[in-house]
């Protein structure tokens, strides 16, 4: 999730967040089947229409598409493959939504809100 | 850390992984591990030195194992529910590869571990017929 997220931040986590926020919000969730507790960018709410396999997905009332802000041409150019978010499991239902990270406490340099995309 | 850090620090680890996977996944992992078991069982029943076919048994359980890990890191990381499309069948090949790799972890039988290489060759086919060679395999590498 660089540059928004650096392994080692320290973040706040809005545990009260019942529903998918806005596009472009930063979540913890768990991811489906392996149950690992993941951090992603949410691309898409319920009702979107996202590209899928040869066409096009409508996400379901409660799904939401979360992907991770590394650019596909950088991770394929360092020879990374594709990353884990959607692409590979899918729509995320909402029961396996933690909450909305909102603010970075440290480190000091780093202090400050976690800017959604289009911010 | 100090008390005061300890006290603010996070008590739960998030991860993004995104960057992790090297993206190589390809089915002659698995492949090698089960032809480790089928040369082992030939040399098993060739040989009457009991510590030579003990030593054998063990060594054959290791590389059974490995084709089970093998084959799971596969099915879960490289395949996606797209492939389902191309290759229907996809999940009941691991699965029945899989349980193939745990028999012939338990068996001295060469007909075992000639139905699982066969099963795995099933499995090569799917990756390739999903373009995994193409998209896991270094540039330069033999097909």
């Amino acid at each position: 999730m660089r540059p928004a997220i650096e392994p080692g931040d320290w973040l706040l986590i809005d545990p009260t967040t019942a529903s998918w926020p806005r596009r472009g919000s930063v979540v913890v969730f768990r991811e489906p089947d392996s149950d690992v507790l993941a951090i992603k960018r949410v691309a898409a709410t319920p009702g979107d229409r996202v590209p899928y396999a040869d066409g096009y997905l409508i996400l379901g009332a409660d799904e939401a598409w979360l992907l991770s802000d590394a650019p596909d041409a950088e991770l394929m150019a360092a020879g990374l493959g594709e990353p884990v978010d959607s692409r590979r499991y899918g729509p995320v239902p909402v029961e396996l939504l933690v909450g909305r990270a909102w603010f970075r406490y440290a480190p000091f340099g780093r202090v400050g809100r976690i800017a959604s995309r289009g911010d | 850390m100090s008390r005061l850090t300890r006290w603010f620090a996070p008590s739960t680890v998030v991860r993004a992984h995104c960057d992790l996977p090297c993206g190589v996944y390809d089915p002659e992992q698995a492949r090698i591990e089960a032809e480790s078991c089928y040369k082992i069982i030939d040399k098993y029943n060739a040989s009457d030195d009991a510590t030579f076919r003990e030593r054998a048994i063990g060594i054959k359980e290791e590389r059974a194992e490995l084709v089970k890990h093998h084959l799971d890191v596969l099915w879960h990381d490289y395949f996606k529910p797209e492939h389902l499309e191309k290759v229907p069948n996809l999940h009941e090949l691991f699965w029945n590869a899989s349980k193939q790799a745990s028999k012939v972890k338990a068996s001295t039988d060469i007909a075992d571990a000639k139905k699982l290489l066969d099963q795995i060759d099933e499995i090569d086919a799917a990756w390739k017929a999903t373009g995994g060679a193409e998209k896991t395999r270094v540039a330069g590498r033999p097909g």
